[in-house]
């Protein structure tokens, strides 16, 4: 049971840990339509840009808040040069440039910041804490409530006069127009967000597990959850960062033996492809009726 | 004087070792392409490894060449990509490169044929297939240093050695989930029959940056020793994983994938303790990273950060082409110019107790030998760098052999 408990918990906060990932794609698929497929890079990316100040001395926290005003303005800056001369193309050719984008990342940042992996170190300490016989991973639990933190954030920034914008943005950017809304300005916040909950995924997970271009890798987790979840839906972000993370912790945990490893990675696939055969959607996600 | 006359003595070792006086290499050069993964899986161990190769390079042609022989490198980034490597192979080939290095399993392997039959010497230090140790099987392929199956034999002796026995103890086995991680465990398996130890194996997911369900289920094992077997981030998740369930650094065991900046992302105090298969000796106290220093570096000619210099996977790096000039250097001077791959190849296998002035252990190399031996040792982290723990030596090298040659004729049937 002790067992059983440990997976479920740790798995948990690991998959609140991939919410915070997940998050960056819904606040821009929310304002722009738009399912950006860069989130892993920009992750890595954030990770980067705090590990580069705190090496030159910069302290830890100071290194935060600085590497997401940096972030905050990458993301204005990727809508302003790239985002916004997509205006009128096919969704699927705007999806191709974030994956551009993804791809140009993770050869950018190793290739001048270094590829080995490097320290983010939040003082957190590696003791567990310990309930009975259960070990909770301290840094997790640390990531999983700035994880709910930001998601509850999230979801009362879309009650703000800006969010009410994106909102109204999300649902028809020709009648945003109409009204006086700046739609590029509304996708440009979106963007610069989902740079800042990029630093906040970057540095958690970096202090995890160091800070090198496998931090991109958690666009897939990420995937799943906001399929699963609904792309446009943050409640669904942290539902199905809480689904995820559970299945991809319990089911490992009792089938890797029998099955010789590899179930983690069968289980977020089988999310993926499960939720877009039956419930495209997802969870949350509003259902769009288009005459076709 | 004592430091001019040290200084004199080291220059003269490598005039020696390349055999030429320090002067400007005028003949033929010979081509080298290091066609590497710069921009994806391996780059935690490509920037360093391919510096130290250049770096040394640069030192041979500083001092005259091999037999008056410039090199002359082409290095490509594949991107871990075989149909990328095969498009710089081409190139190379074209261009008259006679060795290739792609330190990338999966573009190494698509390559064996190819090499074969083009008679391109090809390195596969620390990567590619165990079986190319067998030269007869694989003439043009060298892995040159101690492959997965001898280093995973080597930390299992050495438990047995100087861990207080290994019979009865349990060990588990942490792996990254694919055909690197679960390359050991036939051999384990095997020894673990033969020394009667509990052998259980976990895998994780790739790349390895969440093994937090892994390692509950290794604590609940209780495991005497822990090997970890993965590469980049995933190794520092692995000890720390290790360390948090409770796994004391000292019991903590690794393949040769483990280096400072790993330790230093764990914490290099947390990680006190931790040991790990070495093939070279770090950090810049042998003559030839002495000589690196002085000519290559402080000349401002390395390849990449100063800091690297004297790194694990940098001193890697320079063995791998200390073993290669050597070889090319016997190969010239039995079969004379100009170099093929086929004279480089015979050269390397006329390598005998070659220990590259003390970086790695003495290695041997034939026809049927393209391993040198499976050397290796063990060193542990004091905090700050790694520290031998054992002697070199190799470890049943009987049973590793019998699987090399095991998977040599399955290859050999399938061609």
């Amino acid at each position: 049971m002790a067992y059983f408990l440990e997976l479920l918990v740790n798995g948990a906060l690991t998959g609140l840990m991939y919410s915070l990932v997940a998050l960056g794609i819904v606040l821009i698929y929310k304002s722009s339509g738009v399912p950006n497929l860069a989130q892993g890079a920009m992750v890595m990316l954030g990770a980067y840009a705090v590990w580069l100040m705190a090496s030159w001395d910069v302290p830890i926290y100071l290194a935060v808040v600085l590497g997401a005003i940096l972030m905050f303005a990458f993301g204005l800056l990727a809508e302003r040069l790239l985002l916004r001369k997509m205006v009128g193309q096919p969704i699927i050719m705007i999806v191709m440039l974030t994956l551009g984008l993804e791809i140009f990342l993770r050869g950018f940042a190793p290739g001048f910041l270094g590829a080995a992996p490097k320290q983010i170190d939040l003082g957190l300490g590696l003791a567990p804490i310990i309930l009975g016989d259960v070990f909770i991973n301290r840094a997790y639990l640390v990531g999983g409530v700035i994880a709910l933190l930001l998601i509850a954030a999230s979801l009362l920034f879309f009650r703000t006069h800006i969010g009410t914008k994106l909102r109204a943005v999300s649902d028809d950017h020709v009648s945003s127009w109409s009204v006086g809304i700046s739609v590029e300005r509304a996708i440009g916040i979106s963007w610069g967000l989902a740079g800042l909950t990029a630093v906040a995924a970057g540095v958690l997970w970096g202090s995890v597990q160091g800070v090198d271009w496998t931090l991109s890798a958690l666009l897939f987790p990420a995937v799943a959850v906001v399929i699963l979840g609904g792309l446009d839906s943050i409640l669904g972000v942290f539902l199905a960062g809480l689904i995820v993370g559970i299945l991809g912790s319990v089911v490992p945990g009792y089938l890797d033996q029998l099955a010789g490893g590899g179930t983690r990675d069968v289980v977020t696939s089988l999310i993926i492809l499960l939720t877009i055969m039956f419930r495209p959607h997802g969870m949350f996600g509003r259902e769009d009726i288009e005459r076709v | 004087m004592k430091r001019t006359l040290k200084k004199a003595a080291m220059t003269a070792a490598l005039a020696v070792l390349v055999g030429a006086a320090p002067v400007q290499a005028q003949k033929e050069p010979i081509k080298f392409g290091l066609l590497q993964d710069f921009t994806a899986v391996y780059t935690f161990v490509t920037s360093g490894y391919n510096q130290g190769q250049r770096d040394y390079l640069t030192l041979v042609n500083e001092m005259g060449g091999i037999d008056g022989h410039p090199i002359e490198v082409t290095v490509v980034d594949t991107g871990n990509q075989p149909q990328r490597g095969i498009e710089a192979y081409n190139r190379v080939r074209r261009d008259g490169a006679i060795l290739v290095d792609f330190l990338s399993t999966p573009v190494a392997n698509a390559m064996v044929n190819r090499v074969l039959e083009d008679e391109v010497v090809m390195l596969t230090v620390m990567h590619g297939r165990g079986d190319a140790s067998d030269g007869e099987t694989f003439p043009f392929v060298f892995p040159l240093m101690a492959h997965y199956w001898s280093q995973a034999a080597l930390l299992v002796e050495y438990i047995d050695l100087y861990e207080g026995g290994i019979e009865g103890k349990k060990i588990a086995h942490v792996h990254i989930d694919s055909p690197f991680g679960r390359e050991p465990i036939p051999v384990l398996q095997e020894l673990a029959k033969q020394k009667g130890f509990t052998l259980r194996t976990f895998p994780y997911a790739s790349p390895g940056n969440e093994q937090s369900a892994t390692w509950t289920e290794v604590r609940r094992f209780r495991p005497d020793h822990v090997f970890i077997w993965g590469a980049g981030g995933g190794q520092a998740v692995s000890v720390r994983e290790a360390i948090r369930n409770g796994i004391s650094p000292d019991k903590i065991l690794s393949v040769v994938w483990l280096a400072e900046s790993d330790m230093h992302n764990v914490g290099a105090d947390i990680a006190k303790g931790v040991k790990r298969f070495e093939a070279t000796v770090t950090g810049t106290d042998t003559p030839i990273l002495q000589e690196i220093m002085e000519k290559v570096v402080k000349a401002g000619k390395s390849a990449g950060d100063a800091k690297e210099v004297g790194n694990t996977y940098y001193n890697i790096g320079v063995a791998s082409m200390a073993i290669t000039v050597e070889g090319a250097r016997l190969a010239l001077k039995e079969f004379g110019a100009p170099l093929t791959g086929d004279k480089l190849r015979r050269g390397i296998e006329m390598i005998k107790d070659f220990d590259a002035q003390g970086l790695i252990p003495p290695v041997s190399y034939s026809s049927k030998d393209h391993q040198g031996g499976g050397f290796g040792r063990v060193s542990q982290w004091n905090g700050k760098s790694w520290e031998p723990v054992s002697d070199w030596h190799n470890a049943y090298q009987d049973l590793v052999w019998e699987k090399i040659r095991q998977e040599a004729a399955e290859f050999k049937k399938g061609r």
